[in-house]
């Protein structure tokens, strides 16, 4: 892992069920220096009032599942994914 | 196939799809919409996709399902939008050539789709606020503690809530999903471990059924890691587990170990074991390892820098005994002896996890259900033992990075030609090869004499032989034998 300070970056973030309506949008351009999703989604939790516990979220970049200490880079599209409910 | 649908589904065009003259049986499954939740009365519900991701992710479950129960063939619809009371929400219908099969896979896809589509419900109440489904608002203080699933463990006081809240992040690698593997995997996940790597490369096999507990007929020719995961994931939603269908070997071995917390080995050959063994004491990883043979088994808790380590004991005699005990694919074996000592490698697995190891790390166990007795042996450390006596500076293999005990890749230091050989396993026809000579993997003493002519360069199949064969016969001071890591 890098050490040097986070450069900021454009990312592209899609909101769906509780996180839509907790963000109030479904879709968002966000300019962050948040180098993981980890990172990114407590921005959100300060900055856009998201409640859905830490622990229970999934991510995917680019429409792929990855992990919350994938890094980010510029340009990427991070949805955060709450707990499915399909079937 | 997998498809998303903003419509009702046709259930009888979906049906007509199962027509295959080949398939005895077909199963179709219906999920719908029901008036009720929780006590309240339903009045519809919505669902929203995050639909490239869910169709990518649909596809992948019905290819690891087609996979995972070979003959299958699958077809799913997944609805979106608003549904009415009695309205199929996912239509999932599967064709097989026997029953088992068809029941086993339909099964697997709604458990793998209600796992990871990215789907949502939000369901409509009469008389109160809508809700989306499975999401809280706030998370409990420590879930892994407060569910009740793990409530008569948590009670025990040698485990507490301290405990379950280690084991609840704790990560243990199962190498071999075998008769072993399956009960000591069971038993890990039964206990809410945070994350299981499994590693195994075979698949089920009718002769495994009776005491590889993991798998049913269904899933003969299945990969056994995916069958595994699929069990594993049903028993105990709360447990990660990551199914890796490919075989230990020297160049995997140092990535597959690092970070975990503890590994159980439940292979079946000394080749792979003195690997594993190897690779974990260069890690600093905590070993649980057993072996069965017929009504007998022995368990070993190996931890960096207490006890003896494996080459302690096999040391000078280990070839010839890994030739005689190098498989027991084909062996007689009491299928209770790989449970019971499977089940006491979980147990072991999560005292290390929760600081309850005790003074298995300096002792054999040895078990024999034939006569019912259990007897343990002290394992000090042997003096002299070229493993753990060798320094950094003296490694027991060419090429070891940090480790007297592994080496990553077992290249020979320049200004070294080693003579290549390769090591031919009993019944194994190979082309000859003009820059190797071929030595049966067994003939120990043509090995020991070629290495004190010069260097020599073990080569195998999968480089996980070859690498247990060096390391022994450098345990014994033969300085100058080096091992190739990867396929001849």
């Amino acid at each position: 892992m890098s050490t040097s300070p986070p450069s900021a970056h454009r990312l592209h973030l899609q909101f769906f069920a509780r996180l839509r309506e907790e963000a109030g949008c479904s879709a968002l351009e966000l300019e962050t220096c948040a180098p993981t999703p980890a990172a990114l989604y407590e921005e959100l939790q300060r900055t856009r009032g998201l409640r859905v516990p830490r622990g229970v979220i999934r991510v995917a970049v680019n429409a792929r599942y990855a992990t919350m200490e994938t890094p980010l880079r510029g340009g990427d599209t991070v949805v955060f994914i709450p707990p499915v409910a399909g079937g | 196939m997998f498809a998303l649908s903003d419509q009702p589904i046709d259930a009888a065009a979906w049906r007509a799809k199962l027509a295959s003259p080949d398939a005895g049986a077909s199963v179709v499954f219906e999920g719908r919409v029901r008036n009720h939740h929780g006590g309240r009365a339903v009045l519809r519900l919505e669902y929203e996709a995050f639909g490239e991701l869910a169709v990518r992710e649909g596809e992948d479950i019905v290819t690891e399902t087609e996979k995972l129960y070979p003959g299958s063939r699958v077809h799913c619809v997944h609805r979106t939008g608003r549904l009415e009371v009695g309205e199929i929400a996912v239509w999932i219908g599967v064709e097989a050539p026997h029953r088992q099969t068809a029941y086993a896979a339909s099964r697997h896809v709604i458990e793998e789709l209600k796992r990871s589509l990215p789907v949502w419900k939000k369901e409509h109440f009469e008389g109160a606020d809508p809700e989306w489904v499975n999401c809280p608002a706030e998370q409990a203080d420590s879930p892994a503690v407060a569910d009740e699933f793990h409530a008569r463990q948590v009670a025990l006081p040698e485990i507490g809530v301290a405990g379950q809240e280690k084991l609840a992040i704790s990560r243990v690698l199962v190498v071999g999903i075998g008769g072993l593997g399956c009960p000591a995997a069971l038993y890990l996940t039964g206990a809410g471990i945070g994350h299981l790597t499994l590693v195994d490369d075979g698949h089920v096999e009718r002769s495994n059924l009776a005491r590889q507990i993991l798998f049913t007929e269904a899933e003969t020719g299945a990969p056994k890691v995916l069958a595994a995961a699929a069990r594993l994931r049903r028993r105990n939603p709360a447990v990660q587990i990551t199914p890796l269908d490919v075989a230990f070997g020297a160049g995997n071995a140092r990535t597959l170990v690092a970070g975990q917390d503890v590994v159980i080995d439940g292979t079946d050959n000394f080749a792979a074991r003195f690997l594993i063994h190897d690779a974990c004491m260069a890690l600093g990883v905590p070993l649980v390892q057993a072996a069965v043979h017929r009504f007998e088994g022995t368990l070993d808790v190996f931890r960096r820098g207490e006890g003896g380590c494996l080459h302690c004991h096999w040391s000078g005699h280990g070839a010839v005994d890994l030739e005689a005990t190098a498989s027991c694919e084909a062996g007689a074996v009491f299928a209770p002896a790989v449970g019971v000592l499977g089940v006491m490698q979980a147990a072991e697995a999560i005292k290390q996890i929760v600081g309850r190891g005790g003074e298995a790390a300096h002792q054999t166990r040895l078990i024999d259900l034939l006569d019912g007795t259990s007897q343990i042996i002290e394992r000090p450390a042997r003096p002299g033992c070229p493993a753990c006596s060798r320094t950094e500076a003296a490694p027991l293999m060419i090429g070891a990075d940090d480790s007297p005990y592994f080496a990553g890749s077992a290249i020979a230091p320049a200004g070294v030609s080693p003579l290549a050989i390769r090591l031919i396993q009993e019944g194994e026809l190979l082309a000859p090869a003009n820059d190797m000579i071929d030595v049966p993997a067994h003939d120990l003493a043509r090995l020991r004499e070629l290495a004190a002519a010069g260097p020599i360069m073990l080569r195998c199949r999968n480089g996980v032989r070859s690498s247990a064969l060096a390391r022994l016969l450098r345990a014994e001071g033969l300085d100058n034998v080096y091992a190739w890591e990867s396929v001849v």
